[in-house]
Parts: C-alpha cells; sequence; structure tokens
C-alpha cells in the first residue's frame, strides 16, 4: 500500500495543479491524506477549500488541526487510510462475489469474518507512506512539531506486523528549479535521521502541485532523478520550438 | 451542546435490529467515544437497562464485537448483548448493546471519595486486566475515563474499541498512559504495555501536577526517569514506588505476578502503618512517665528514712 501524507498550511501559489496532481496519485494507487496545520488565525477559505479537493482527488481523508493534535491525527489518519484501502478492495471482491453489496449490508456474523480478515491485512500488509512538507516560510515555526510527529508516525508504523517504510519530503527547494527536496530516504528506523529539516531555506513559493509529482515518481523511480532524463526532453522540445518561432 | 452535524439520537428514538429485531429505546447520551457514540437504553417492553454503541464505522464497530465476541468466553458475566444494524432513516448504522455499567470514571471517583481508594481498585483493575490478557488480549487504551467505577469500587472497562492481540499494534492510544509518548518502548500491545499505561494512570491519580509538568517538556527529552523522579519526590507515592517502578520498566514477567505483587505490597502497606499506632508512645508521655517514677522513688525513699 502506497501513501502520501501532505503537511500543508495554506494555499499552493506555483506550477501544476495540486489536485490535478493527486488524481495522478490516485491513478498510479497511491491514496493522498492531507493535513492542514494551523494554530493561529485562519487557513483561509481557498486554503481549506484546496486541501479538501487535494485529499479528495487523491482518494485520502483531509483534517485541519493544530499542533498539539498533529502526531495524533497523522497517526489516525494513515491507520484508517490502510483499513480503508483493504476495505475497498473487499468490497470490491464482495461485489465480484455476491454480484452486489458491500461489508455492510452482510449479516453479522459474515461480516465478523471479513472484518477479521481485514484487520489481519491491515497488520500485516506492506506500507509506504511519503511524507510531503510544506517548507514555505509561514511553516518555520511548526516544523519542530511536524519532527516529532514524524518520529511519533514512525514509531506506531514499526508496531505493526508488516513492513512499513517512510520517506520525507519538503517543497520547494533551495533554487527555482528544484521543486522537492528529500530529506529521509525509504526507512523503517528514523533513529539515525536526527534534524530532518536541518538545511532548510525558507522561501514564499508554495509549488505543491509539481512537489506532488516528483513525490509520485519517486515512488515509480525509486529516485527523484528518475525524471532528469525526461527534463532533458522538454528542454529539447523547448528547443525546437525556439526553432519553430525564429 | 451537541453540534448540528453530529445531533446524537435524542431521548425517546427508537433503534430497531436490523437482524434479530430487537427494539431499544434511548433514554440520553452517555458519552462519545473515538469510533462512536453510546447511548442509556431500555429493551422495550423490559425493564432492564443498557449501554448502547451506535459506530461511525462499521468496519471499526465490528472488529470491537469481534474482540469482545472472543471475550464472552472467558468472562463469568458477558459485557456484550447482543450487536445489530439499525436503518436510522438516512443511512444504515451499526451497534452494539452491553452491560451498563452505573458509576463515575476512575479520576472523578478518587477525586470525590480520596486517595485512599486507589490501593483496593487498582487491584480490581489488575484483576480485570490480566482476565484480559489471559485471553491474549491488550487493552491499549487505558486511562482514567476508560475505568468505570460504580460505588463501592466495583471496577469496569469500558470501550473496548483499543484492544489489540499481543504482538499487534495498538489499535488506540493517549499521550500521557502510552508507552511511546514516554520513549519508553514500542506501541505494540504486550501486557506490558498495559502496565505502563495503569502506572502512568496511577501517578495521574495521586499526582496530577507532577504529571502534567513533567509531559510539557520537549518530546526528545521525555522519559521514564521523569516519571520516576515523581515516584521519589512525592511522599504519596511511598507504598507504590517500588511496584509503579517496576511496571514503568516493563519488569513485570504477566499481569498475575503484577497482581499478586500489587497485593502484597499493598496488605503489607495497610498491616505496617497500623501497627505502630499502639507500639509508639509519645516522647512527652515517657519522659513524664519516667519523672513520676523518680518522683515516686524520692517519696519511697524519704518515707522510709523519716
Amino acid at each position: 500500500m502506497k501513501q502520501i501524507l501532505l503537511i500543508t498550511d495554506g494555499c499552493s501559489n506555483v506550477g501544476a495543479s495540486p489536485v490535478l496532481a493527486a488524481a495522478h496519485a490516485l491513478q498510479d494507487g497511491i491514496v493522498v491524506n492531507v493535513v492542514g496545520v494551523l494554530d493561529y488565525g485562519t487557513i483561509g477559505e481557498l486554503g481549506g477549500l484546496e486541501i479538501k479537493e487535494i485529499a479528495k482527488a487523491g482518494g485520502g481523508i483531509h483534517r485541519i488541526v493544530g499542533t498539539p493534535q498533529l502526531a495524533q491525527t497523522m497517526q489516525m489518519m494513515t491507520r484508517k487510510t490502510v483499513v480503508q484501502t483493504i476495505q475497498q478492495a473487499v468490497n470490491k471482491e464482495i461485489q465480484h462475489i455476491l454480484g452486489s453489496g458491500s461489508l455492510e449490508e452482510l449479516p453479522p456474523d459474515k461480516r465478523s469474518q471479513v472484518v477479521e480478515v481485514v484487520d489481519e491485512l491491515a497488520e500485516t500488509s506492506s506500507l509506504q507512506v511519503a511524507l510531503l512538507i510544506d517548507a514555505s516560510a509561514s511553516m518555520k515555526p511548526k516544523l519542530a512539531a511536524v519532527e516529532e510527529a514524524i518520529r511519533d508516525l514512525m514509531l506506531s508504523l514499526k508496531a505493526r506486523l508488516g513492513s512499513s517504510k517512510l520517506s520525507v519530503f519538503h517543497f520547494p527547494g533551495k533554487h527555482s528549479g528544484e521543486d522537492v527536496v528529500m530529506d529521509v530516504d525509504w526507512t523503517s528506523d528514523l533513529d539515525g535521521a536526527r534534524g530532518m529539516f536541518s538545511r532548510l531555506q525558507m522561501k514564499g513559493a508554495t509549488p505543491t502541485g509539481p512537489a506532488l509529482l516528483k513525490v509520485i515518481e519517486f515512488y515509480r523511480y525509486g529516485t527523484l532523478e528518475g525524471n532528469q532524463s525526461w527534463q532533458g526532453d522538454s528542454s529539447q522540445e523547448e528547443g525546437m520550438l525556439g526553432d519553430y518561432v525564429v | 451542546m451537541t453540534t448540528l452535524s453530529n445531533p446524537g439520537y435524542p431521548p425517546g428514538t427508537v433503534i430497531t435490529g436490523k437482524w434479530r429485531n430487537s427494539r431499544y429505546i434511548v433514554e440520553r447520551m452517555l458519552g462519545k467515544g473515538a469510533n462512536g457514540k453510546v447511548y442509556l437504553v431500555h429493551r422495550a417492553g423490559v425493564r432492564g437497562r443498557y449501554a448502547l454503541k451506535v459506530g461511525h464505522d462499521a468496519l471499526d464497530l465490528q472488529s470491537e464485537i469481534n474482540v469482545l465476541n472472543a471475550l464472552k468466553e472467558q468472562m463469568p458475566d458477558p459485557y456484550l448483548v447482543e450487536a445489530d444494524d439499525h436503518h436510522d432513516g438516512s443511512h444504515e448504522v451499526s451497534f452494539y448493546v452491553m452491560r451498563y455499567i452505573e458509576g463515575s470514571p476512575l479520576h472523578r471517583f478518587i477525586r470525590k471519595r480520596g486517595t485512599e481508594w486507589v490501593s483496593l481498585i487498582g487491584l480490581k483493575l489488575l484483576e480485570k486486566l490480566s482476565v484480559l490478557h489471559a485471553s491474549g488480549y491488550a487493552f491499549g487504551d487505558l486511562k482514567p475515563d476508560n475505568v468505570m467505577v460504580s460505588a463501592y469500587g466495583r471496577v469496569e472497562l469500558i470501550d473496548y474499541g483499543g484492544v489489540s492481540s499481543f504482538g499487534r499494534s495498538v489499535k488506540q492510544f493517549t499521550e500521557w498512559y502510552d508507552r511511546g509518548y514516554w520513549n519508553a518502548g514500542s506501541r505494540t500491545g504486550d501486557v506490558s504495555y498495559d502496565l505502563f499505561s495503569f502506572a502512568v494512570m496511577c501517578i495521574g491519580l495521586l499526582d496530577e501536577k507532577s504529571l502534567r509538568e513533567a509531559s510539557c517538556q520537549l518530546p526528545q527529552t521525555r522519559s521514564v526517569a521523569d516519571l520516576q523522579l515523581i515516584l521519589r519526590r512525592n511522599p504519596v507515592f511511598k507504598p507504590y514506588a517500588v511496584w509503579l517502578n517496576k511496571a514503568l520498566c516493563g519488569n513485570f514477567a504477566d499481569s498475575r505476578e503484577a497482581l499478586n505483587e500489587w497485593k502484597k505490597r499493598m496488605y503489607e502497606g495497610t498491616v505496617k502503618s497500623a501497627r505502630p499506632i499502639p507500639g509508639r508512645t509519645p516522647r512527652w508521655l515517657r519522659n513524664a512517665f519516667a519523672l513520676s517514677l523518680v518522683i515516686m522513688a524520692c517519696a519511697v525513699y524519704f518515707f522510709f528514712r523519716s
């Protein structure tokens, strides 16, 4: 099972639509969950709407919380999504076998058996969660809490019977071409990684969409650089286009 | 006040089981849990009162029901009455019916009746836990809100939503009582996870202020040592300290051992504290007695000399 957990505090303002990017993720079998972190003030109507839309497009859930509830919320969302993913697969099977219906419509004794299987799978299946952190200027005071919440999530994942891996990214990068930076590669142990966000440079831009696309590529190719050849191609195309214009 | 989006059922609502056709009438809401609302109900036509839990999610509720069903065989008086679905006009909801336990949550009971009840209630709670543990389950989300105490210290665990088999990850937990929160170990459900929560709960009941202070520091420096410090600092913990220390460090082999040791220490404590009272005479009385002996000796001496 693959998940992306986006942690942000506002609206994207650069590049491709994050809602479209989330829809792409779901197409690749990656569920996108979104947490809006809010300590003071409001997230804004637009920001709130975008958070909701991204989660909907990505087949996931969204929550808006303050930093004290962040750890608990991330843990709950991840767990819930695992169960939901399995439930969807199980419902598909039920429909396949019975022609129609879902888990909820089964009689109690049958449902009890099915849920036992769902619980078993939720605990034992392998899980990957890519955390994508909005590191724009307004997020800076919250990053310590975010890092703690990530460690806490790892602790919960470690307790699972199935293999659980976590990776951490933040956006934007140092220069304008860099949409996302990897902080932690796939790992099942964060003990070695102290100070995840130490080499951070805060900028105003929030390229949520492009960053999401990069993480999807990371899932696909296992590296952020896997897309460099493609970038090369695009610059070539640009060159060709330039030729045409001339 | 309840919010508009989440109104719950008003008193008088009839909840009808789809599969077994039992009818329950809502008296009032008892509380809201992580995955459902609990109502006080009575069965139509019958006097008995029950607690009825309506789940937010059929799947979550079913896995709770599964645990309760598995426990049914082990428990002397079963907790689960029945489980069913109800169509509430807009959609189908799952519910289960359990024994109604009249009482108050642990922290309120202690606040009202005094901390001297901790030893007895702790004992009863450990008994409950050891039954659960003997069946291969960890309770998980052990906290004062999930422990109901009725009159004269009868104890009952409520909300089995966090129960998981040994070796599985804990499904639900609450920061303060979570072993992981104190950097004291994994979030895998096992005997020592529950005993750890139990120990933190005792600390909170006897000295909530210190526990709150300890929990306020930086997450990476939080540790069992902070909890142990509370035990050393406050004399109220004297009879409990050794036991609590052992639970915090995960040094009990199983909950039977923990239960027996609790019993031993608590009863030893009462015997010890009871014995010195007749034995120890105040110093002023002893001195006065000595003085009176001297005076008498003098009086006798002068009497015979004269």
